[in-house]
């Protein structure tokens, strides 16, 4: 249930509310740790792909100490793994990852399998036996994923394998196939892996701030909305008592406690998830000194589109209370949740007119007020009644049905 | 009321309006007992003024209106609770008159609503609002969609047709003198009725958390 949510917190700011202190030290850090909490969840995904690059670097070296003796060339091996080593300690130290250092490393990557068809045994080389970087290869394809997701991470991985199938001069073995497969899968799985953590970090990057954003207007809400809702209100009574000038300073200070009234006691009119609206509090926005809104203490949720058809044929009936009731004339509305039906009534005490008069108005095709009304309302499935008597103000009935299975 | 004079005690932490009620009401020729700042202060020095009526601000710091309103009806069951509010929150005005306040007054109400709405809380009158009946309503509607199919007949208080037709008719704004000419019934029984559905809530309330304290075991402490 939402209204009990908002009930809750609108409590706790009621018991937050200080005595005397109006503004309190804004509350930022949420946002700020959120973004700092940004640059640090990078960081440790390129500290994942380094600490990789240092373990698959000393992989390859024990795996070079096994074949030295069978290269044709075996320290043209290890000078090889020495340019990796001094490259991969630049990267940790100076932590390198503009896109070109990242450009030079797949090439880099590269040039080391690529070397290898020169350097070891060309029958190795035929039988797919394990390149001179081994699973080195891959960390190339790690930084590709990490700096531009999937695809990068897809093309890094094809590149490296093109690397390699013309490593082996196109005979492709077993092995390196498989090993193909795995790079293609790595750069692609965690390309989407980190992807997907990129974008859960944004929504909850906004999701902080957003819940930061709401917090500041609740806690205006408590402090100034009450002063100032406190203020206006003593101004509108006592003005009124005093009178002359001070009556119209009453009544200016009486519109806006009004509306200020209505924004807090049913809240701002915003919409569910679901695409839903409050009708009260898109209905408390048309409260004036002369319009009192009422209905009940929980949220009254229609589709939003509903909601507007519902103000706007109650817009449609107060704008014609105060141009035919009677300068004199108040206007109550009700706001009724059935289970079915929304049932919203616009009242008036004013003049009222003689019964079939509106009918006469429609019939005559003169599309007045009524013919406004019924007009958004059917609009959204609903029905609109109309009962006046002379002297007895008139009463708008609009009732909206509300789609089954509505949650609670 | 010894001597006929309603003793009324003003509650409110803004002195602003304290002082601003207590001198409408003196004025008028009731007598302010006391007034206080906070409801802890109120439930403090109510035994020793004994008033016949609280008018209480919904909005405090310490004790809010809603639980100063319970602790006043359950330790003085004599003493009425008339709320005002500045910001007219739905949620919390239920709570309140759920708890046992006889009506709300919003705090920019004139002195002469004021008066009569505090003299009517004096003799246990319900200050219907139209406010107030719109809320009451709905709270109706609320218990019984809530209540499940299969639950006993009583558990949830229902309102009857009668009570309906005229707690919507006090919500569009018209008076109890004006839904006894339509409704062509004496205005006492309106009166009567709309009475009769605030005690319904109120009593139903009480029932929900002696129900509920029972279920948590809170009656054994």
């Amino acid at each position: 249930m939402s209204g009990s949510r908002a009930r809750l917190s609108r409590r706790a700011r009621a018991r937050a509310r200080g005595r005397s202190g109006i503004i309190g030290p804004v509350e930022r850090s949420a946002v700020v740790t959120s973004e700092g909490g940004l640059v640090a969840d990078d960081a440790r995904l390129w500290r994942a792909v380094g600490v990789f690059r240092v373990a698959a670097l000393l992989y390859a070296g024990l795996l070079h100490v096994r074949v030295d003796d069978e290269y044709r060339h075996g320290w043209g091996g290890w000078a090889v793994l020495a340019v990796l080593a001094v490259w991969t300690g630049y990267l940790l130290v100076r932590a390198d990852r503009r896109p070109r250092a990242l450009w030079a490393d797949l090439a880099l990557a590269c040039a080391a399998v690529l070397a290898t068809r020169f350097l070891d045994d060309p029958e190795r080389v035929v039988a797919g036996a394990q390149t001179l970087p081994s699973i080195y290869a891959a960390s190339p394809v790690l930084a590709f994923a990490v700096w531009r997701g999937w695809r990068a991470g897809l093309g890094a991985a094809l590149t490296v394998a093109a690397a390699d199938v013309a490593e082996v001069g196109g005979r492709l073995s077993t092995t390196t196939v498989n090993n193909i497969v795995l790079l293609v899968l790595a750069g692609t799985v965690v390309g989407y892996a980190v992807e997907l953590f990129r974008a859960g970090r944004r929504d909850l990057a906004r999701a902080v701030a957003v819940e930061a954003a709401s917090r500041e207007r609740e806690r205006l809400a408590a402090d100034i909305h009450d002063s100032v809702l406190q203020v206006l209100a003593y101004v509108r009574k006592r003005g009124g008592e005093v009178g002359g000038e001070a009556a119209e300073i009453a009544r200016l200070a009486g519109e806006q406690e009004v509306r200020l009234r209505a924004l807090i006691a049913t809240g701002e009119p915003v919409s569910t998830a679901g695409g839903e609206q409050d009708v009260r509090a898109v209905l408390g926005a048309l409260a004036t000194g002369r319009v009192s809104v009422t209905g009940p203490a929980e949220p009254v949720l229609v589709p939003a589109r509903a909601a507007g058809a519902v103000c706007g044929a109650v817009r449609a009936a107060l704008d014609n209370v105060a141009q035919h009731a009677g300068p004199a004339a108040l206007a109550w509305v009700l706001v009724e949740d059935e289970d079915d039906a929304v049932t919203v009534t616009v009242r008036d005490d004013g003049v009222g007119m003689p019964a079939g008069r509106l009918d006469a108005a429609e019939h005559e095709g003169r599309l007045g007020v009524v013919a406004s009304i019924r007009g958004r309302i059917e609009d959204v499935g609903g029905t609109v009644s109309v009962v006046s008597a002379p002297g007895e103000g008139t009463e708008v009935e609009l009732r909206v049905p509300r789609a089954r299975g509505r949650t609670t | 009321m010894t001597d006929g004079v309603l003793r009324v005690m003003v509650v409110d932490d803004h002195p602003m309006w304290r002082e601003a009620v207590a001198r409408d009401l003196g004025e008028a020729g009731l007598r302010v007992v006391a007034t206080a700042s906070d409801g802890a202060e109120a439930l403090r020095r109510l035994p020793a003024v004994r008033p016949d009526v609280v008018v209480l601000d919904l909005q405090m710091p310490t004790l809010d209106g809603v639980a100063t309103t319970r602790r006043i009806v359950a330790e003085h069951p004599g003493v009425r609770v008339l709320v005002l509010t500045a910001s007219g929150e739905q949620s919390d005005l239920l709570e309140a008159v759920k708890a046992g306040a006889t009506g709300y007054l919003v705090k920019s109400a004139s002195s002469p609503e004021l008066l009569d709405a505090v003299r009517r809380t004096g003799t246990g009158e319900a200050v219907f609002t139209a406010g107030l009946a719109g809320l009451v309503l709905g709270e109706f509607r609320r218990m019984a969609s809530a209540a499940p199919h299969d639950e006993p007949e009583g558990m949830t208080p229902r309102l009857t047709e009668r009570e309906t037709e005229i707690l919507r008719l006090v919500a569009k704004g018209l008076s109890s003198r004006q839904i006894a000419d339509r409704l062509v019934i004496s205005h006492r029984t309106v009166q009567n009725h709309t009475q009769n559905v605030l005690t319904k809530l109120q009593l139903h309330n009480r029932v929900e958390l002696t129900r509920y304290a029972i279920e948590q075991g809170l009656d054994e402490t």
